[in-house]
């Protein structure tokens, strides 16, 4: 009797919880299908403005310049992130030396500085290197993830280390241990580090924002604060952007969802 | 040794994929920075295109952003005190662009002798002016209107003849009869939005700042009489509490209320629901009992401000010149296509602004506020608006519970506001 009644207050809640996660999303859609009148009275019923919004977004705005360029941060960000991030996680782990942990806290800490705090002296940094209004200007700030790098570490610490000792004594590189046998054996930690490095990259806000001047060079994120703005924003549209920037994460997402929960309990495959 | 080199491959593919930056830059280009695609970036693509006639070959490029981030872009790149890569032009509101020009001086071109500033609304001066230099091509303006519904006041017996002149008592007054005839509010609001105390204080010619930059709270009687009319409207129950823009538009599109104190820009947001056209009519805003008040004010506008150390700042200069400061037609056709109450006072004598309004009844709207434009009160915005509308808010609930008097409340504010601004 206890016992169905736990499960009856964990179904309640967890229903609750469920609605609430959900419910943005459904918004979110019917949004992009109303009209901006029906948006703003908060109606909850689809509508059939769905493609007149497409077309209106699509054929306003320069949508595949916007989409592109994200995708491009983006992926540059996953990539170069991911072989950075791991090699310094793999180089803390795994080698000893005598400024190690003292570094390594060094690291850790840069965590505690919003970026608002290093905002203007990355602004002198990029017009010193002239990436200003360039992807460039974006992407390389944001490779270097702390959190990935203690991320990596942590799953490392797992790592049957007899494993790489073996393969010292068969006469392996250090390089070859880490990309031959480290890195396809831990796809599940790569993989949830792919979607954390790829959502911080395409939901970027700030740093892109002071680094890209020009229209022709910005991203999803301020493109749609740029839609959201103003003295009578079009909702539909706005719903209608919003839909489409959701959708990469949402693919992406699904793909390495099996992967993504093991990554994040930190299994290794052994 | 191969998975290195598939990874440096990769690398070089990504590298390509980006690109190089464009590096030359057309000589005579123009970047300005403004919000809102459906308001100031469209007018702005209006005024290039008449530009490019005159002088084909200035480049204009014009960069669309939510206004939080023109401020945020601006802020990073005038205390990083970079001189490359500037904007030409940027749109700054008018309540902030006081904190601009004396946060950075130097900054911005001083325009005092490129332009005929007797030509433009005297009210859009004051905030642009330092040392008796301006800095700034006063542009859209805030003239603030009383919106009012015509079914509805028919319906409840009021002749609006009689309403062109009064008090935000009789306002009130006139709330509660309406409210009792017909059970529905007269307007809509949140009682924690400052816009309305703004308009008040305007209206009487005064602001949360005396002429010297220092706090002017207790001892201003404008405010005062402020607070006491947002008290009074908060109780009279003639307000349905609305939190946000969203709902504010939405009791007004849904037909929930009668009327809206508000800005002109309002006009858009008001013809969205096109079922209600023709029952629409606007009057002089009511005005707080104080000595020196008018029909008249402001709620919100900006302007356009030139870059010093950008690259084209004469060309910059000339095209806001020839545009916004000669050309009458621009002005009718922004008004027609996008609802915008220029401040260069001699496009008031443009034909777009004699047109009756069908959604208002064929009510000759612009004319009235052209009228009303001249009348608004200068008053010098300062530094600090949003931190004295912050401040005041604040002790608004304690107002409204009764738990303090209103001379106790501007006290606490005028404290409150004294930390923040350091002074």
């Amino acid at each position: 009797m206890n016992r169905k009644l736990t499960y009856a207050f964990i179904y309640v809640f967890l229903t609750i919880s469920a609605f609430v996660s959900v419910f943005p999303f459904y918004w979110m859609i019917v949004g992009s299908t109303n009209k901006s009148v029906d948006v703003n009275k908060g109606k909850l019923t689809f509508g059939n403005q769905f493609l007149e919004n497409f077309y209106k977004l699509s054929e306003n705005f320069d949508l595949g310049q916007v989409i592109w360029n994200s995708i491009q941060v983006s992926l540059c960000v996953v990539v170069f992130s991911l072989i950075v991030s791991s090699m310094a996680g793999y180089g803390f782990e795994m080698f000893k030396s005598r400024g190690r942990d003292f570094t390594y806290a060094t690291v850790l800490l840069t965590m505690m500085i919003p970026f608002a705090a290093l905002m203007v002296p990355v602004f002198r940094l990029m017009t010193f290197l002239n990436l200003i209004d360039s992807l460039w200007g974006v992407i390389l700030p944001m490779i270097p993830s702390v959190f990935l790098i203690f991320f990596f570490r942590q799953n490392f610490q797992q790592y049957p280390k007899e494993i790489i000792m073996a393969a010292r004594v068969d006469g392996a590189s250090e390089p070859r241990i880490f990309f031959s046998i480290i890195m396809p054996s831990m796809k599940a930690t790569y993989a949830a580090a792919a979607i954390y490095a790829f959502l911080t990259s395409w939901n970027a806000y700030l740093q892109p924002l002071v680094i890209i001047q020009s229209q022709k060079n910005r991203t999803m994120a301020l493109f749609i604060a740029n839609l959201a703005s103003g003295y009578q924003p079009d909702f539909g549209l706005v719903m209608m952007a919003v839909v489409i920037a959701t959708l990469p994460t949402l693919i992406l997402f699904f793909a390495l969802q099996r992967y993504f929960v093991q990554g994040v309990l930190g299994s290794v495959k052994q | 040794m191969k998975k290195i080199f598939v990874i440096l491959m990769l690398s070089v593919l990504l590298l390509g994929l980006v690109g190089v930056a464009s590096a030359a830059e057309l000589s005579g280009k123009i970047t300005i920075w403004c919000w809102d695609p459906n308001f100031n970036v469209a007018i702005m693509e209006e005024a290039a295109t008449r530009y490019n006639k005159i002088n084909p070959n200035a480049e204009i490029e014009i960069v669309s952003m939510a206004k939080a981030d023109v401020e945020q872009k601006l802020n990073t790149i005038l205390a990083s005190g970079v001189k490359k890569d500037l904007p030409e032009i940027v749109l700054i509101e008018d309540y902030n662009a006081k904190k601009y020009l004396e946060s950075y001086p130097g900054a911005f071109a001083d325009l005092t002798d490129h332009f005929n500033y007797s030509e433009f609304a005297s009210y859009k001066l004051d905030f642009m002016t330092v040392n008796d230099r301006v800095y700034g091509v006063p542009f859209d303006s805030g003239v603030a209107g009383w919106f009012y519904r015509r079914d509805y006041f028919e319906e409840a017996g009021i002749d609006v003849s009689e309403l062109g002149n009064i008090t935000m008592d009789e306002y009130i007054e006139l709330g509660k009869v309406f409210k009792e005839k017909t059970g529905k509010y007269m307007q809509a609001g949140d009682p924690y939005d400052g816009g309305l105390m703004r308009t008040l204080l305007q209206s009487a010619g005064t602001w949360y700042f005396d002429e010297k930059g220092e706090p002017n709270i207790v001892n201003n009687p404008a405010l005062k009489e402020a607070v006491r009319i947002y008290k009074e409207i908060n109780d009279s129950g003639i307000s349905k509490e609305t939190s946000g823009w969203n709902e504010w538009v939405a009791a007004f599109n849904g037909g929930e209320v009668a009327s809206v104190i508000t800005g002109v820009w309002i006009i858009g947001s008001i013809k969205a629901e096109e079922s209600q056209s023709g029952k629409w009519g606007v009057l002089p805003i009511p005005r707080p009992d104080v000595p020196g008040s008018v029909n008249a004010s402001n709620l919100g506008g900006s302007s356009w401000y030139v870059l010093e150390n950008s690259e084209n700042k004469d060309l910059a200069i000339d095209f806001l010149n020839q545009i916004y400061a000669k050309d009458v037609d621009f002005y009718q056709k922004i008004l027609i296509d996008r609802g915008a109450v220029g401040t260069w006072l001699p496009a008031q004598k443009g034909e777009a602004y004699s047109a009756g309004d069908p959604f208002f009844g064929n009510q000759k709207i612009y004319v009235d506020f052209a009228k009303w434009i001249e009348m608004i009160p200068p008053v010098d915005y300062g530094l600090y608006t949003y931190e004295a509308d912050a401040a005041i808010m604040g002790v608004m609930p304690d107002v409204y519970s009764g738990k303090i008097s209103i001379e106790e409340a501007l006290k606490q504010a005028e404290d409150q506001l004294r930390n923040v601004i350091g002074g």
